[in-house]
């Protein structure tokens, strides 16, 4: 029973991070109609600009308030210098620019901060919390709190700030929202700044348990993309959902069958999802639009 | 006009497009560290993990053999030659080796490659070794590399077959007869595992619980957890890549109090540094060379290390590791060799001189080679290791 509650904490605890990054996904997706792959290099950016703030000697909310606001600020230089020039064209064009883009942002990232991992000490020091035998570290905790606090924000921004609407009726009709005068152009660009630091908030909130590189991007990226796939794209709760479903199955994966198949687990759901039920776990039946 | 793709269109992007993220990567960084091609030069190449999860190993290893062949070209060369280094990144990834030593073999006509950083890169370059006929020196520590034996190719580091038994003997001392192994399933991790699993049960110890990771894993709950709830009494980590850090600390947080032990892979700074506290007592068995003084002060090895750590940490402004040091071996063996095989750069006449190497001080101990022996080191020059406040003190 510890083991399997054990499991279950492990689950969550990646399945949170998944929902942030999905949650990123999901933003840029609803103003773009594209899939942003440089979402992984987001959070690989909060991690890296955060510790090494940090290493600098900045005190933690401090690096971390630096860290999200930078990497937001580079998301949205990078939509301004890459994405509006084809802003209006086939979201097959945007996705292979995200991809260039992610190259280019990690190997930025490799010759600025180096090669090496980079360790960051857990936000607050101290046992972990013991649950019926299962342990829970601090750092996961603040895992969760922080992927809460964050949804919380992102649902507030969408639902009760005007620049929130704006985004939403830019995704729902971009040629309507920009006759009552949205500036459509730049609730792309304030997707791509949100996308950048949601990303760089899970990059932050989980450098103390697996330390950081310059080469995480990639991998958490894919990750955060089965997970948006898996609850449905386009939809901010269906993200947290496939998020924390994706984490929870690559967690059973690894405890019952081998740990060695975790990664797997995302590529197949990813395939699945895909092939039996495109619009997600948690999407409604989607009217397609030609 | 909304923009948005069809289900089946996104279905095609999406496949081609994660595999093109997870396969892509980022390309190998190229560096080569000498001017002109000159007639007059030897041309040697390194294939060095400086990305990637063995990137600490890598780094070291680039720094010690850019500084050795810096002092030795300004010494004049071997033979009246210049040595050329060409250097390439493998990023920890076995096919990057293969093309890299491919590139080196064909375009740049090496006589002789150092290299790789790690086992199954090493392992995976052999048969474009062999097709080109040219010598390799691996600085990786997996016995494979020796034990599957290949005339060409030589090895710098106290491989696993020497440093596991050693580990385990002191485990069977400290009075530990149920053991839990956490391997990595890369080239290094899954060799050693071979190893303890032979030779765990001539030491009187029964592997109770044994978990494998794949390397750039972040999460190792669920080996930890079945770890905890075997009836192990102690942990044999056994990995060279960055996990080993967070697996130390993830362990300590899950509430895994057993002691730790482990070995070569967490002879570098960046284990302590990475783990924290959680570190603290766990024990690793690795050379005697990771401190100078471990040798007597009269002796040549200890010449050796003290003059190669006093040019090291002038240049770098930091100690040199085990990596570099294993990286110094390859160089020199091959200097040795070179100087023995006459003023010529055939790669047969190179290998064969290497073969011949006989009691070549080195950091890693005495290198003699043999047409059956090409690690040419003992358990004699292996030493344990325990970690306290960040950095470890030889345990008697």
């Amino acid at each position: 029973m510890s083991e399997f509650l054990q499991f279950v904490f492990a689950g969550l605890k990646s399945g949170a991070i998944y929902s942030l990054i999905a949650l990123g996904f999901t933003v840029v997706f609803a103003a773009t109609g594209a899939i942003n792959f440089a979402q992984g290099e987001f959070f690989m950016l909060g991690g890296m600009i955060g510790v090494w703030l940090i290493q600098l000697g900045v005190p933690l909310p401090a690096a971390v308030v630096l860290s999200v606001t930078l990497t937001s600020v580079i998301a949205a230089v990078f939509e301004i210098l890459a994405i509006r020039p084809i802003a209006d064209g086939d979201p097959l064009r945007i996705i292979m620019v995200t991809i260039g883009g992610s190259i280019v942002i990690r190997q930025m990232a490799l010759h600025v901060f180096g090669p090496d991992e980079m360790p960051l000490a857990s936000f607050t020091a101290g046992p972990s919390f013991m649950i019926a035998g299962a342990a829970i570290e601090r750092q996961t905790v603040w895992i969760w709190g922080i992927t809460a606090l964050t949804v919380a924000a992102l649902f507030y921004l969408y639902r009760r700030t005007t620049m929130g609407q704006a985004m939403t009726a830019t995704s729902l009709q971009r040629d309507a929202a920009r006759l009552v005068g949205i500036d459509t152009r730049w609730m792309v660009t304030a997707s791509f700044a949100l996308a950048g630091a949601l990303g760089a908030v899970a990059g932050l909130a989980v450098a103390p348990l697996t330390q950081t590189a310059f080469d995480v991007g990639a991998g958490i990226g894919v990750k955060g993309f089965a997970a948006a796939i898996l609850g449905g794209l386009g939809n901010p709760v269906a993200a947290v959902g496939g998020g924390l479903v994706l984490g929870l199955l690559e967690s059973m994966t690894a405890g019952y069958l081998n740990p060695l198949y975790k990664d797997a687990v995302a590529l197949v759901v990813l395939l699945g999802v895909l092939f039996v039920r495109p619009q997600g776990l948690f999407g409604g039946s989607r009217r397609e639009k030609v | 006009m909304t923009g948005r793709l069809n289900a089946l269109a996104l279905t095609v992007t999406t496949v081609v497009v994660a595999s093109a993220v997870l396969l892509g990567g980022c390309s190998g960084a190229t560096s080569a560290s000498s001017e002109a091609t000159s007639a007059d030069s030897y041309k040697v190449g390194a294939i060095l993990s400086l990305t990637g999860t063995y990137a600490a190993l890598g780094s070291s290893e680039k720094n010690a053999l850019e500084l050795e062949v810096t002092r030795i070209n300004a010494a004049g060369g071997v033979n009246g030659r210049r040595i050329e280094l060409i250097i390439e990144d493998d990023g920890t990834d076995e096919a990057k080796a293969v093309a890299a030593a491919s590139k080196l073999l064909s375009q740049d006509e090496v006589i002789a490659i150092l290299g790789a950083s790690g086992t199954g890169q090493s392992m995976a370059i052999r048969s474009e070794i062999d097709r080109a006929g040219v010598p390799q020196i691996s600085m990786a520590g997996g016995t494979v590399i020796t034990s599957t034996f290949d005339r060409l190719v030589f090895q710098t580091p106290w491989s696993n077959s020497l440093v596991v038994p050693y580990v385990l003997d002191r485990i069977a001392a400290d009075g530990y007869t149920k053991l839990a192994v956490i391997s990595d399933s890369g080239g290094y991790g899954k060799d050693g595992n071979a190893i303890i699993v032979a030779e765990a049960p001539k030491k009187g110890i029964q592997i109770v619980s044994r978990q494998t990771f794949n390397p750039g894993d972040t999460d190792f709950s669920a080996q930890l957890t079945k770890v905890k709830s075997s009836d192990a009494q102690a942990v044999l980590l056994w990995t060279a890549g960055k996990e080993g850090a967070s697996i130390v600390k993830s362990a300590s947080e899950l509430g895994v109090s057993l002691p730790q032990y482990g070995g070569s892979g967490q002879a570098k700074v960046e284990f302590p540094a990475g783990a924290g506290p959680a570190a603290d007592g766990f024990v690793f068995g690795t050379g005697r060379s990771l401190v100078a003084s471990n040798w007597p002060a009269d002796s040549e090895q200890y010449g050796v290390i003290r003059d190669f750590s006093r040019r090291y940490s002038t240049a770098y402004g930091q100690d040199p590791d085990i990596f570099a040091g294993h990286a110094y071996d390859a160089i020199a063996i091959l200097v040795d060799g070179l100087k023995r095989a006459g003023s010529g750069t055939d790669p047969a006449a190179l290998r064969d001189a290497i073969e011949k190497t006989s009691a070549l001080p080195g950091f890693g101990g005495a290198f003699t080679f043999s047409p059956t022996d090409h690690n040419g080191l003992t358990a004699d020059d292996l030493a344990l290791y325990r970690v306290g406040e960040g950095t470890w003190e030889r345990v008697r």
